[in-house]
């Protein structure tokens, strides 16, 4: 039976285009890289969800276990683990960031 | 706070023929940038490369002497061209 906490995290994802599972809130980030990732997402322009998981130390094991990814902040995009802005920066000099947000956002056909 | 060679000993238990090189962020042993160059990330993405080498330093992730860590990961003939 697939615990609880999953189908929670399953749903999330499924809902927000663009995740970050973080410690704080968009006006208070309680970690600078939680704080560096809603910079990155700030400079696109598209709206993103963050969820406050810094006392949720069930739901991190859970995420952690899910994504194999031991640290936080958890970057999904349109349903796609992505790590955190260490993998998010390299993709944007590639210049890989913007097509994948577009497609995300885009109506579908 | 951990020591560079110690670090590096870490490392190379996962990845023996990699080329460690360490940033101490903040001065306090403790954020790092650090760039690894090793045959083992051929073929791998991002996503596995950065994963390998948390597993390689899971340990001392886990009890708290790395807190924060900044990956560069390339195989040899990346760093050559980059």
């Amino acid at each position: 039976m697939e615990n609880l906490i999953e189908e929670e995290i399953k749903k999330e994802i499924k809902e927000n285009k663009i995740l970050i599972y973080g410690k704080g809130s968009k006006m208070m980030p309680m970690c600078g890289f939680t704080k560096e990732t809603i910079e990155f997402f700030d400079r696109y322009g598209y709206p993103f969800e963050l969820i406050d998981v810094l006392r949720n130390m069930e739901k991190r094991e859970t995420l952690s276990k899910m994504t194999n990814w031991p640290t936080l902040p958890k970057v999904f995009i349109d349903g796609e683990f992505y790590g955190d802005t260490d993998i998010l920066d390299e993709m944007a000099t590639k210049g890989e960031i913007e097509p994948l947000l577009k497609k995300a956002f885009a109506p579908a056909e | 706070m951990i020591a560079e060679d110690v670090f590096v000993a870490y490392i190379r238990k996962a990845m023996p023929d990699s080329e460690v090189s360490l940033v101490d962020k903040t001065g306090m042993m403790d954020h790092f940038r650090v760039r690894i160059v090793s045959e083992a990330f051929a073929g791998k993405n991002l996503l596995d490369r950065h994963r390998l080498v948390q597993q390689s330093l899971d340990e001392p992730m886990k009890d708290g002497r790395i807190h924060a860590l900044e990956i560069k990961a390339h195989t040899p003939e990346e760093f050559a061209t980059l």
